[in-house]
């Protein structure tokens, strides 16, 4: 974890509401896992105190490494997927190349971690489901799985045909992709369970296992259609957050357990849970 | 990451007009500081969190996460928003409990030049003194900071911290169960401090901390609902410096025992602007969330401003200068 005042290389707008930020720090680029986050930081203003903890979309390698790069190969550059949604994010879709910002990272509990990497061997194919921006924390998942031989393939749904950014990144990694949108620009119309939950009827004598990330009520659908099939379910999870360090305790949400154990961290034991961790019906689901 | 470049604890002797070395050590109810730059309750977990981050040793001392007699869950989400200049919390206190606390936290503490005070919270004066008589077991413990003061959580310390008499009574019994010095954490919601100033000083208290966070609360206009689950919540940052500042002035000047100040320090100068105002140390909370080096930053920079100035910081403490005035305290619209 590096708490670190790094320089902008490129804040392109996708369309719509969609930025992609690129920002350099070769060492939370190298030490960065799939699924893990960082906190922004827009420096000299006080109306946005707080960081933004946002996932580590992609790494990439400096273009130009230059002759005494050690290690040319080796990732410099953090991109971060992003959609305007609020003050913060409309100051950050200003940022310029060569602005500073700051960045602690890299952070949290990714999808590859413990128990978790044992369910991808046993798995026929790693389902992603990605709802809207959630799509961020799937690709660097997606590339390691890639790289190592996994069969995969993206359910992806949004509002409209622009929610569904990234599909291009995605495609060479994948099997195959089933979009979904609510207003019917693009693949089926309606939400994501619906082409999820018919290719999961249609193959239930296959094992899958699926990595979500999506607002919650998309999360909770993906969750009940992993268990109706019975298939282990891993989610991203996203919150408020304070310091993205542990210690603020803003970020908890309810799983499953009591006393002090009733509430976890979405930024230190999270963003990656088992799904059946969470508690779904809590009072505090949005 | 630095590694303990200076001992702040020096002779302090002005030994030639260029090797005036600057003493800000502080002592606070008979306890001796390195610095008086501390970490505030709530905002810098139990510390192990930010060794990554900082050097711990550099810190005078670092004011653990509310302790509870019995682990506490916490609020339901959403527990934070943040505000202009600020943020709004409702965390509701979570934590490990008191005898957690001293087989899981407290020994990694011990380890650091830092001192270790540890926040105490309780629902009922018998909970207060129970919880302390956890603690006091614990070796290490460098003083004890009583909550009376917590805005989130259901008939909690806000009670205590809001009515005199109860002070008065929670204070005096948790004194008499303190092994350590008590610190009692007073409430801004009032409409006099030096009523609860001059209260947890008549009871035993050995230092004041002040302030805790205001009440406040934000709306989602589409929803129309609240932003926190808990409706209201505390607010904290640089937006409620002023506030804490005048209340640190005002109780600082109606009691004698020490006053601790926060309330919204993210920078040298709002810390110096609290030892004027009469803080014998200082707490920085929400800037540790946004950014985790200010402490240590904070250090450095008191250190640069009494070498600037030739002074210790015990000459700055209280040296506020209030022009004399028909009216002394005016409200100053």
């Amino acid at each position: 974890m590096f708490d670190e005042i790094v320089a902008v290389t490129g804040n392109r707008h996708l369309g719509g509401s969609h930025f992609l930020l690129s920002v350099e720090s070769p060492r939370q680029a190298q030490a960065a896992r799939p699924g893990q986050f960082a906190m922004l930081r827009i420096l000299g203003r006080s109306d946005v105190l707080l960081r933004r903890p946002m996932s580590i979309y992609n790494l990439k390698a400096k273009n130009s490494g230059g002759k005494n790069d050690p290690n040319p190969a080796a990732p410099q550059i953090l991109e971060f997927l992003y959609k305007v949604v609020g003050h913060g994010t409309r100051l950050m879709s200003t940022l310029k190349r060569g602005d500073q910002i700051g960045l602690l990272g890299p952070l949290g509990h990714g999808f590859f971690e413990e128990d978790y990497l044992p369910q991808a061997h046993q798995a026929n194919e790693i389902l992603h489901v990605a709802g809207g921006i959630g799509i961020a924390a799937l690709l660097l998942p997606a590339k390691r799985l890639a790289e190592a031989g996994f069969r995969q393939r993206l359910f992806f749904g949004g509002r409209s045909k622009a929610d569904l950014v990234g599909v291009e990144d995605f495609r060479p990694l994948v099997r195959g992709m089933l979009m979904a949108t609510e207003d019917g620009s693009a693949g089926y119309r309606g939400f994501v369970t619906r082409p999820l939950e018919e290719y999961l009827e249609r193959h239930t004598n296959q094992k899958y296992l699926l990595m979500v990330c999506g607002p919650w009520a998309m999360l909770r659908a993906c969750v009940e259609l992993a268990k109706k099939y019975g298939h282990p379910c891993l989610v991203s999870m996203e919150n408020r957050m304070g310091c993205g360090l542990g210690v603020c305790l803003g970020c908890c949400i309810r799983v499953q357990g009591s006393g002090h154990e009733a509430y976890q961290r979405v930024c230190t034991e999270g963003p990656v849970f088992w799904a059946e961790k969470i508690v779904w019906d809590a009072a505090d689901g949005k | 990451m630095a590694k303990g470049k200076r001992q702040s604890s020096n002779d302090g002797q002005v030994s030639g007009a260029d090797q005036f070395i600057p003493r800000i050590d502080t002592e606070v109810a008979g306890v001796r500081f390195q610095n008086p730059v501390w970490t505030a309750s709530g905002t810098f977990g139990y510390g192990k969190e930010f060794s990554h981050l900082i050097d711990l040793n550099e810190l005078g001392a670092i004011v653990v996460k509310g302790i509870s007699p019995e682990p506490m869950e916490g609020n339901p989400s959403p527990r934070i928003y943040e505000t202009e200049s600020g943020m709004l919390n409702a965390i509701g206190l979570q934590n490990v409990g008191a005898r957690r606390f001293l087989t899981e936290k407290l020994p990694f503490l011990r380890t650091l030049r830092a001192q270790c005070i540890v926040n105490v919270f309780a629902y009922s004066t018998e909970d207060y003194v129970r919880c302390l008589e956890i603690l006091n077991e614990g070796e290490g413990i460098a003083a004890y900071e009583l909550n009376i003061s917590c805005p989130n959580t259901r008939c909690g310390g806000i009670v205590y911290g809001s009515d005199p008499k109860l002070t008065e009574e929670v204070v005096a019994a948790s004194k008499k169960a303190a092994r350590y010095p008590l610190f009692v954490k007073l409430s801004p919601n009032v409409t006099d401090i030096t009523v609860f100033a001059r209260a947890a000083e008549a009871a035993g208290a050995d230092a004041l901390s002040l302030v805790n966070t205001l009440v406040g609360m934000a709306i989602d206009i589409e929803t129309r609902r609240p932003r926190l689950w808990n409706v209201t919540g505390g607010l904290s940052g640089p937006s409620i410096k002023p506030v804490a500042l005048r209340m640190v002035y005002q109780a600082a000047r109606a009691v004698r025992i020490p006053i601790v100040g926060l309330g919204g320090i993210s920078t040298t100068e709002d810390a110096l602007e609290f030892f004027i105002a009469g803080a014998r140390a200082v707490q920085v909370g929400t800037a540790n969330f946004y950014d985790p080096g200010t402490s240590v930053r904070l250090v450095q920079g008191l250190r640069d401003y009494c070498q600037k100035k030739r002074l210790h910081l015990s000459q700055i403490i209280g040296s506020l200068e209030v022009p004399e005035r028909p009216t002394p305290m005016g409200s100053g619209n």
